[in-house]
């Protein structure tokens, strides 16, 4: 008997499921494959999802830049004096 | 590696991440005085306990798990806020807790636009304020926001700063997200940049 197909066939989840997981995806953390194809599958068949992907991935752009700052200047001149006492 | 040569390495390390601990500082101080002194006390304990930081690669996460539990330990005391801590005993308790249910006590507005966003919202809100909504949240969820999304950890990472399984992480990233999602679409209804259908065509 051929196989018809070497690739497994990826059970289909829904939207909850793939919400569920959408973090663990976006930020790289998911590490079964098969849990990463079910995604993925899903997002391919599921625009709203897919939307939801998108804003996820623009919206952590914006809290990096919006968060990442510099330390002042006060704070490196107290920290120089910290080190130099050590 | 001689005792001038540690000092010398631990002083760039701390030059070098600097930015990363007032940054984490002030997620958690909200204050700036607050954070400096903070990130300078840690700077000096990490010193004091150097002989325990056995892989240097992890410095940075291991300076940010002093800073993290000085924190804890003095600044969270003045100012512990009753609604953080339920959250906080809520988590604990249920670390499987259901994302689901969690959902579930959102109103029907929000996940009518949660469930089909569109892409566009993130680029209509202005940058000060997102920055207000991630300051909003409640300290659990602020930590893990700042630690991930901001400055990139993994959530193993993230969970030896902050002394919580990994899992704990991933589930108040989940929330922690969300309730940031649901700040922004509440400050987006009040501004105008995006309309309430629903509410608009049931109201009376």
């Amino acid at each position: 008997m051929s196989k018809k197909n070497d690739t497994p066939e990826v059970a289909e989840i829904g939207c909850l499921e793939a919400l569920d997981g959408l973090y663990a995806y976006i930020d790289g953390e998911m590490d079964d494959p098969m849990a990463r194809a079910k995604i993925e599958h899903h997002l391919g068949h599921c625009s709203a999802c897919y939307s939801r992907i998108e804003l996820e991935n623009l919206l952590t752009q914006r809290i990096q830049k919006s968060a990442k700052g510099h330390a002042p200047e006060s704070l490196r001149n107290r920290l120089q004096d910290v080190l130099g006492k050590l | 590696m001689n005792d001038l040569d540690t000092k010398t390495w631990f002083s760039h390390q701390v030059e070098e991440h600097t930015d990363s601990l007032y940054g984490y500082a002030f997620r958690l101080t909200r204050n700036r005085a607050d954070a400096e002194d903070l990130v300078a006390e840690s700077v000096t304990k990490a010193w004091s306990a150097i002989e325990s930081l056995k892989d240097k690669s992890l410095f940075r996460s291991w300076l940010l798990r002093i800073l993290h539990n000085s924190y804890v330990s003095q600044y969270r005391k003045k100012k512990i806020r009753p609604v953080e801590l339920s959250y906080h005993d809520a988590l604990d308790n249920n670390e499987e807790d259901d994302f689901t249910e969690f959902l579930s006590e959102m109103s029907d507005d929000f996940l009518t636009w949660w469930g089909t966003p569109e892409r566009e919202f993130a680029n209509k809100v202005l940058q000060r304020d997102i920055l207000a909504a991630v300051e909003g949240l409640p300290e659990v969820f602020r930590t893990v926001v700042a630690l991930v999304t901001v400055e990139g950890f993994s959530y193993d990472e993230a969970g030896e700063v902050l002394g919580i399984p990994s899992g704990t992480v991933h589930s108040r990233m989940k929330r922690g997200r969300t309730l940031l999602q649901k700040a922004l679409w509440e400050h987006a209804l009040e501004a105008g940049i995006i309309t309430n259908n629903k509410t608009e065509e049931y109201a009376p």
